[in-house]
């Protein structure tokens, strides 16, 4: 999508920012962070780096595995939102089979905080639908919820309960002109206001799974709003979301292209938002051939 | 506009029983002890200044507001003897992108004119921080709510605290089960840190000001989109539990446009018309609720920290710039949310 050039920009960005231990980082001398690890593995590994770069990513990335599966941030345990992400760049790679399996299991034996709704809650959202949090013994939340989906989808477990209970979460999160946000909906009588970013991944994480007409206007949204934005998260998002529906908008190229100009102004973008507008450029905005 | 602003002695302070020098002796000394000894990021918060909080008339976001921040830090007494050299970290409320809205996050000029005012004074690096609670893509936030010409200056740098290296500190306030925080590394690397929130109504806490704004400073890779570990820790006992644990420096809010009604985010804009700074937090914020029109003491965090992290009786703040009763506007309260029932300053 971008030009091979840019590319090469980005891939030699992302590498520069592996540690001794094949860990990442987020930003040069930067600590090692799982999630960038994640995302540097799926975009070096699909950008045709091979070998021991990417191998020693996905092993470093065991070292923040504990024994019940999950990846936490370094030192805190209940930080658990990189398991997922390590399951998409563990895929593939039969040295790492085991730990894969243990986070899938991880994934599919926990979940938010959930409770029945009482009558006089401010809140619309059905609480009492399983999703997945951010972290321990918070409230399940969209994004995670769509990166454990996905998560679970490349591992086969689309007919699990816990999966279609995720889908179901995310619907009810749906707002009213279709796009979500962290997984508020109304509050008090009132919708509050959908996040492009958020929107792109969970119509990444329902495609396949939902029937058209009921995202129809998700898309509707994020095809008006996409031209928009630059910033690498929502342009990313916004990109695979759309791409992933058949949608990618012509000048998508362009407009990332663009976005990777702006480190000029915002200086240089992280590992995690680089990997995402690369692998959002290799894959045309189909998300699911950089995790399948 | 500035009426009183070049008043110096305290004597035409909102309540006008005591001048400066009375009203230090009597009060001031003597809850400053209280907040000294636990604090982990300074030795001790504040230096000896009493709670006093000095208020602006600021019409809309088009005047000079650099020159109603230095009369308050004169007010203050703010000076180049004490900022010389220092690096100041200002904290806005950038919760999520305003979608054209001037209501919901702290306005850039509000921000840039503290900056500068800072600078002014001699501050080494001036870091504008933030850790949006609601929206991941910080870098759009910046965008959408008109941030990028600050750092133009290229004297004011940007820290996204929700991804920023980090560090752990025990909690000091333990009014909540958490036992410590895990913070962004940036706040160890600066000596001042000022909350710099937007003057508005919150449907779970009833306002969010100076001590609610500082939520943003912790990152979300730990405590999440929104920040839900605090809000199961309880909001109140976490407001406490941070500010005894960061020990701020120094409020200055943005009540030029705020938001009545549903706030943070689905309110209406409400013009007050007003900057409010000052040194000690709680005075700070019972001082904005007043002039909101609602009872400190009914805001459960205000309640809980008077007289631990501050005073927040009218009696034991002093008072400078505007008057309050000049100023006070009522904030629409709606009735059917839960947390803005009997709040109303009587």
């Amino acid at each position: 999508m971008i030009s091979d050039s840019t590319l090469n920009i980005c891939i030699k960005a992302i590498q520069k920012r592996q540690q001794s231990d094949g860990g990442f980082t987020e930003q040069e001398k930067g600590s090692y962070r799982p999630d960038s690890t994640a995302w540097a593995a799926l975009a070096l590994s699909r950008a045709g780096i091979t070998g021991e770069i990417v191998d020693a990513a996905r092993l470093s990335l065991t070292n923040t595995q504990l024994e019940d599966g999950r990846v936490c941030m370094p030192g805190e345990p209940g930080a658990f939102w990189p398991t997922s992400l390590s399951v998409l760049a563990w895929k593939g790679s039969k040295a790492h089979g085991e730990q894969q399996g243990r986070a899938v299991r991880f994934l599919l034996e926990t979940s938010g905080k959930h409770w029945k709704k009482g009558t006089d809650s401010p809140v619309s959202h059905d609480t009492s639908i399983r999703g997945w949090p951010w972290i321990e013994n918070t409230h399940s939340f969209v994004e995670p919820t769509a990166l454990a989906l996905i998560a679970l989808e490349i591992s086969g477990h689309t007919g699990h309960p816990r999966f279609q209970e995720g889908l179901r979460m995310l619907m009810d999160r749906q707002l009213a002109d279709g796009g979500w946000n962290y997984g508020n909906t109304i509050v008090y009588g009132k919708e509050l206001y959908p996040f492009v970013d958020t929107t792109g991944m969970t119509l990444v994480a329902l495609a396949g799974h939902i029937k058209r007409e009921h995202v129809n206007k998700s898309i509707l949204f994020l095809k008006s709003q996409a031209e928009g934005y630059r910033s690498p998260l929502s342009l990313g998002w916004a990109l695979f979301g759309l791409g992933t529906w058949g949608e990618l908008p012509k000048r998508g190229r362009e407009w990332i292209e663009e976005s990777l100009k702006r480190q000029k102004k915002y200086g240089a973008y992280g590992t995690s938002l680089l990997s995402l507008l690369a692998l959002v450029s290799i894959y045309q905005g189909e998300f699911r051939k950089c995790v399948v | 506009m500035i009426n009183n602003l070049m008043n110096t002695t305290g004597k035409q302070s909102g309540h006008g029983k005591y001048d400066r020098r009375d009203f230090l002796k009597t009060l001031g000394v003597a809850w400053l002890g209280m907040t000294c000894g636990s604090g982990l990021l300074t030795a001790c918060g504040p230096k000896p200044q009493g709670a006093e909080t000095f208020i602006a008339k600021a019409s809309d976001y088009s005047i000079d507001i650099g020159t109603l921040i230095r009369a308050g830090f004169r007010e203050l007494k703010v000076d180049e003897a004490e900022i010389k050299g220092k690096r100041i970290l200002l904290k806005p409320n950038l919760i999520e992108p305003p979608k054209g809205a001037i209501h919901v996050v702290t306005h850039p000029g509000v921000v840039r004119a503290a900056a500068e005012a800072f600078l002014n004074l001699g501050a080494a690096q001036v870091i504008v921080a933030e850790g949006p609670g609601h929206c991941r893509d910080t870098y759009m936030i910046l965008e959408e709510s008109g941030y990028y010409d600050i750092f133009s200056d290229r004297r004011i740098t940007f820290v996204d605290l929700n991804y920023d290296e980090w560090w752990t500190v025990p909690n000091a306030g333990r009014a909540t089960k958490m036992k410590s925080f895990v913070l962004p590394i940036t706040l160890k690397q600066v000596d001042w840190i000022v909350s710099m929130p937007k003057l508005k109504t919150h449907h779970w806490t009833g306002v969010t000001l100076s001590m609610k704004n500082l939520f943003g400073t912790l990152p979300g890779m730990f405590y999440g989109w929104p920040k839900n570990v605090l809000h199961m820790a309880g909001i109140n006992e976490a407001i406490i539990d941070i500010n005894y644990t960061l020990r701020p420096h120094f409020a200055i809010v943005d009540g030029i446009v705020g938001m009545e009604g549903d706030g943070p985010i689905m309110g209406t804009p409400k013009k007050a018309g007003v900057v409010v700074m000052g040194r000690n937090l709680p005075a700070v914020d019972a001082t904005c609720t007043r002039l909101m029109g609602i009872d400190p003491n009914k805001i459960k965090y205000l309640s809980a920290a008077n007289n631990k992290l501050g005073p927040i009786k009218e009696s034991f703040i002093l008072q400078r710039g505007e008057e309050l009763k000049i100023v006070k506007t009522d904030f629409q309260l709606l009735e059917h949310i839960h947390a803005y029932r009997g709040l109303r300053l009587t």
